[in-house]
Formats: C-alpha cells, structure tokens, sequence
C-alpha cells in the first residue's frame, strides 16, 4: 500500500518541494495521473531586467479600498443564500486553499451571473482572481485554488447581468501563511 | 522547470447532450509571488498567468483574470453545458507572454 503510493508520487512533478503532500495527492485524485498533457507553447523570454512588472499588478491595499475600486459606490446585497461557498474551516498549507463558488442562477441569455470575484481581507493584494462567465456554461460553479497570507475573511462576489451584487463571506483559519500575494 | 506550461485537463467520462459537466483543469506554473527586500517589494518582471480563457468550439464561455494570490500550479474548475460535440480548448496567459493551451474533446454517450 504505502509502496504503491510512492511509486504514484515519483509520477508527478514537484513544484521545487514546495507544494504540500496534501496538495499533490489532491491534485492526482482530481487530474489522474495518466491526463495527457496539451500541447503547448513555450514562454517567450521576459523583458531585460529593470523593467518590472510592480506597477501593473494588483495595488497593495485594505479590502476597504478594493471593493471601493472594483465596485464604486454600488450597494452589495447579502447573497448567503444564493452563494454556496466551499472553503476549509481550517486550511493547513496557506499557499493551496481549494474554494468553490457556487451561485444559484437559470445561466439564461436574460438572466445569468456576469462576474464572480473572489477576494481575501487580509492578503496584501486582496484580490485573488475574477471571473466573467456565460450563460453557455449551464450553472454558474468555478474552482480554483487560493494563496491566503494569514486567517482571514474570504469573500465571494457575483454580479448579475442586472448589475446587482450579492455577496457571500466565511472565515478560514490559516495555519501556515502562504506569503498570499 | 521543463515541465512549466503542461496543461491537464479531466472531463467526465461519459457526457449526455445537455449535461452539465464540470471540467477541471491544471497548468504546471511556478506563479511567481512578490519579493521584498527590507519590507518594499521589489520591482521585476514577475512570472504569473494573468489570464485563462475557456473557448468552445472557437466560442469563448469564461475569461479569469488571475493574480499571485492564486497558487502555484493553478487549478481551475467551471462548468458548462455542451449542446453539440465539439473541442473545448482552455488558454494560459502568463507575463512573460507564455501561452499555454489544453484541449479536450467533447463527445456525447
């Protein structure tokens, strides 16, 4: 048994040791260990360095003042009961924190969910991704995979084609920070 | 990192016409996070994936604009709604002008 499982192991690459066991068995029960690879293109050479990229990532800020840029002045309705959020209560390793956003919605052309943001109170750059869906994808259900700094707050935000936000949040409990942007 | 850019791509084995399926997908990609030095970030050209977007047969059904707070090795899961066969070909945009692409066909039982 224990054999069988290292052999799986020396199957998958690691990322330089640093993603966690967890993380890696998660990630071949999820993928399979014979999913073929797509082809794909290799990464041209960056820019001579000096030229950084600093300025046009995510600004370091309070949540406060991201949610004042992401979404003005315009008033966010709780949306706990339309938003499923699948998040650990605790997550060990915070550098690989699965979340699923679920958004109860008919994902019709008249009425579907346009955007799901997905943001941490606490990380540095307190937005982790956005996501702009459509209606062709039948339910209105994304996963990813988050880095939070420390125990923070989560937060899911969907906007409809309406313009109406809805919000969801829960806390996780983070054990080791996963230095989260 | 020689493998950096694959792309694994899980689709559910057998897909009805007007399914739902759910389609997990995983790049390898180191996701470069910030430096500091004396407590200011430093200023260079961070290697991340920025943008993936989802297309159907040539029809784009999700864009994510994705940061560093994003994990190593993103994983990614959506879903959508078939209504014809077809080739559903996911796109990885990094900083550095990497693209990385995945495809999976899509057949009905």
């Amino acid at each position: 048994m224990g054999g069988d499982k290292e052999g799986i192991m020396t199957n998958v690459w690691m990322a330089g040791g640093r993603i966690s066991r967890r993380g890696m068995l998660r990630a071949l029960g999820l993928l399979g260990v014979a999913a073929a690879g797509g082809p794909f293109l290799a990464g041209a050479p960056g820019p001579a360095l000096g030229q950084g990229n600093l300025g046009a990532l995510q600004p370091e800020e309070k949540v406060d003042a991201t949610m004042q840029r992401l979404f003005g002045g315009r008033p966010i309705k709780d949306g706990s009961n339309v938003i499923k959020l699948d998040l650990p209560l605790i997550a060990e390793n915070g550098s690989v924190v699965p979340i699923t956003v679920e958004v109860q919605s008919p994902m019709t052309p008249a009425s579907y969910v346009k955007s799901i943001y997905i943001i941490s109170d606490k990380n540095r750059r307190p937005l982790n991704a956005r996501f702009s869906l459509t209606p062709d994808m039948g339910a209105a259900s994304i996963g990813a995979n988050l880095r939070l700094g420390e125990t923070t707050n989560v937060r899911a935000i969907a906007e409809l084609n309406d313009g109406t936000l809805l919000m969801a949040k829960r806390e996780v409990k983070v054990t080791v920070g996963g230095c989260g942007g | 990192m020689a493998e950096i850019g694959k792309v694994r791509i899980r689709i559910p084995s057998s897909i009805k016409r007007g399914d739902v399926v759910r389609v997990r997908s995983l790049v390898i990609h180191p996701m470069e996070i910030v430096q500091r030095r004396d407590g200011k970030p430093v200023d260079k050209n961070y290697l991340f994936i920025h943008k993936v977007t989802v297309a159907y047969n040539g029809r784009e059904i999700l864009e994510a604009e994705t940061t560093q707070s994003i994990s190593e090795n993103p994983f990614f899961s959506f879903t959508f709604k078939p209504t014809e066969p077809g080739m559903l070909r996911i796109t990885f945009l990094d900083t550095h002008g990497g693209k990385y692409e995945g495809t999976a066909e899509i057949k009905f039982a």
